[in-house]
């Protein structure tokens, strides 16, 4: 097979500022981990979100979305009144958080993976991952069941996150985050997490090898997100996001974007130097950029993405320049 | 069944409070307490297994396994372990705060066992998952077999997924376990929520990769927020026979009235139970360690006879019992 083409991405700002849609208490803060579902006449992009703190300073987080206009995806046409579900109830893994949200168009239905988080004592939280499904086009998602459809197992000690469902032919593909260990770094526990996949036959029953698919850069302690895969020119790629695994915040150690390809859904080869979408000289991503997302319209294909603060104040677009 | 056609009720023989802590304290577990017996019968030996108590740097319990060895004949304590038999979980594992129970399983000629880890959650109590461990020096330590579980929560089991106790039957694993339902808000800020769970099945072929029935399988005796948990099952007289024990969802500790008793089902396949408190039952006691309760139970056999460990008062603060089938 060939080797990979360069792929050059054009940025067209930040197209979703959480400023421009005051008067939602529940959106007060964060536009993170776009996903989209292209719809008619419309790109329908999922986003995590958070209202202000609670009184000792802990966030939850809410997934809604914005529809942007299929025809200029600069142009927001509304976005919604309320978040797509309630969190979980009292004790399920849910219930502290939706984030982030992976729809996949199936016809009549909208499925739906997530990553639900709940708060623990030593650590700060786990995360596992659900599942909910809309009939309504994707503005409300009803739970599977209360509990979670992956979470730890054998072969995943620790939190199951970031899921991006997938569906290539007759194979179901995610690619998801699993947390490897935690540091305890000046009495806060920060967690390292790596890039893993899975394979199902029907989207709800799914095989886990618990490898890492995606080699380290940054050492052993490097953190990886955002494993968002697509098949283009006869081949899988996946741009995703890493980071150091400490001291990360408001520095140069925080997120960007790297690249793999695969030729198989299973290995992959990583070339984040033909991934040209670094930080900006200036402005909303100057100092960060991650949760990658790329999807086609029209043929042409686009890459939503978050910038400085952890997508504190919205996410962009990029739009892939032909070669 | 009419009741003429009913087979004789079998009763037990109470022995007493065979392990009192007090009088054996082990030297890592200053707060004392000898829950969930688990019993493993060996060539000159039975080995009981159970969870005692350490505190951590936060002065919260997290409950470690020891073990204490008897005679066949349960009057004499032969030894206790000098250490706890399995290291504590890494920060953020489903056992970090503990493992409670440990519940033996040889296969062969190893010796495995299925834990129950525990892990604190900030608006409950904790959560719950079973690992899988083993042992390579004949019972004296485990190691894990990985530091994720083998079970814990699914779509429709969210949480709690706990007190796996598994036999191998015709070439097949069965595991009976229990999974938490719901947690009932107190609606009194400071008052925690409690929890309510029910006995499950699940079949696998290698203990790792489980199918679960996905259904009650012992049904409410109380009502429908009865917390069933420890089953324990063996087969004897051409039945499957499981003891468990249940309790009412709220005001359970202090209330004798409200707290554990022990039941019984039986069963011709291991997975369609017919509940029957009244056969094998064993009652509180009028006076003594197992007045207010009866739980945790765990039954096996010795020289034919079906044995019955559990705990008393206080969910077992201060030790463990005896009991032993006496077929009439």
């Amino acid at each position: 097979m060939s080797p990979p083409r360069r792929l050059h991405w054009a940025k067209r700002g930040q197209v979703f500022k959480l400023a421009d849609h005051p008067g939602r208490p529940w959106l007060n803060s964060h536009a993170q981990a776009p996903a989209t579902l292209v719809l008619a006449d419309r790109v329908r992009v999922y986003f995590s979100c958070r209202p202000a703190p609670d009184a000792q300073g802990r966030y939850v987080s809410h997934t809604a979305f914005v529809d942007l206009a299929r025809n200029d995806l600069t142009r927001v046409l509304a976005v919604n009144d309320e978040p797509v579900m309630a969190l979980g109830a009292r004790g399920c893994f849910d219930e502290f958080g939706v984030y982030p949200f992976s729809p996949i168009n199936m016809g009549d239905t909208v499925r739906a993976f997530y990553g639900g988080w709940t708060r623990c004592e030593t650590t700060p939280y786990t995360v596992a991952i659900g599942v909910a499904e809309s009939h309504d086009g994707g503005i409300r998602f009803q739970r599977l069941g209360p509990g979670p459809l992956i979470t730890s197992n054998t072969v995943d000690a620790f939190e199951i996150s970031g899921p991006k469902l997938r569906r290539f032919g007759s194979r179901w593909y995610l690619g998801y985050v699993a947390g490897v260990g935690w540091h305890e770094v000046g009495g806060r526990f920060e967690s390292i997490f790596k890039i893993k996949q899975a394979t199902s036959t029907d989207g709800l029953n799914w095989q886990r090898t618990g490898h890492c698919v995606i080699s380290d850069v940054l050492g052993a302690d490097e953190c990886q997100a955002s494993p968002d895969v697509f098949e283009m020119d006869g081949r899988f790629h996946m741009v995703f996001c890493f980071k150091h695994g400490t001291n990360f915040r408001d520095n140069a150690r925080g997120y960007r974007i790297g690249y793999a390809t695969s030729d198989d859904l299973v290995n992959w080869q990583r070339h984040d130097h033909l991934c040209d979408l670094g930080v900006s000289a200036q402005g909303w991503d100057a100092q960060a950029t991650g949760y990658p997302h790329v999807f086609e319209v029209d043929g042409q294909w686009h890459l939503l993405y978050i910038g400085n603060n952890f997508g504190r104040d919205g996410f962009g677009l990029a739009s892939l320049v032909s070669a | 069944m009419s009741e003429t056609d009913a087979p004789p009720k079998a009763r037990w023989n109470k022995r007493g409070q065979v392990f009192d802590v007090r009088d054996h304290p082990l030297p890592f577990a200053p707060d004392g307490f000898a829950q969930s017996p688990q019993a493993l019968v060996r060539e000159h030996d039975v080995r009981v297994y159970f969870s005692c108590r350490q505190r951590d740097v936060l002065g919260k319990f997290v409950s470690r396994v020891a073990y204490a060895d008897f005679d066949f004949g349960f009057t004499r304590i032969l030894r206790t372990s000098a250490k706890p038999v399995i290291a504590p979980g890494a920060p953020g594992t489903f056992d970090e705060h503990g493992i409670f129970p440990l519940s033996p399983l040889p296969v062969g000629d190893q010796l495995l066992a299925l834990t129950t880890g525990w892990t604190r959650r900030q608006s409950v109590s904790t959560d719950g998952g079973i690992g899988l461990v083993i042992s390579h020096d004949g019972g004296e330590t485990f190691i894990r077999s990985s530091a994720g579980p083998i079970l814990s929560a699914s779509l429709h089991e969210p949480f709690l997924v706990s007190d796996g106790f598994a036999l191998a039957i015709n070439g097949r694993y069965h595991l009976w376990y229990i999974h938490g339902v719901r947690w009932l808000d107190s609606g009194v800020a400071g008052v925690a929520a409690e929890r309510v769970y029910k006995i499950a099945h699940a079949v696998s072929s290698d203990l790792v990769q489980w199918q679960r029935t996905g259904r009650q399988i012992i049904r409410d005796r109380l009502n429908a927020d009865e917390c069933q948990a420890l089953p324990t099952v063996i087969e004897h007289g051409g039945r499957w026979h499981m003891v468990f024990c249940y309790r009412h969802a709220v005001d359970f500790r202090d209330n004798p009235a409200k707290s554990y008793r022990l039941g019984h089902a039986s069963s011709a396949d291991g997975v369609r139970w017919d509940r029957d408190d009244n056969d094998w039952a064993l009652p509180v006691s009028s006076q003594g360690w197992d007045a207010d309760m009866a739980c945790y139970p765990n039954l096996f056999k010795l020289n034919g006879q079906v044995h019955l460990l559990y705990n008393g008062n206080q969910f077992g603060r201060f030790g463990f019992g005896l009991a032993v089938l006496e077929d009439t």
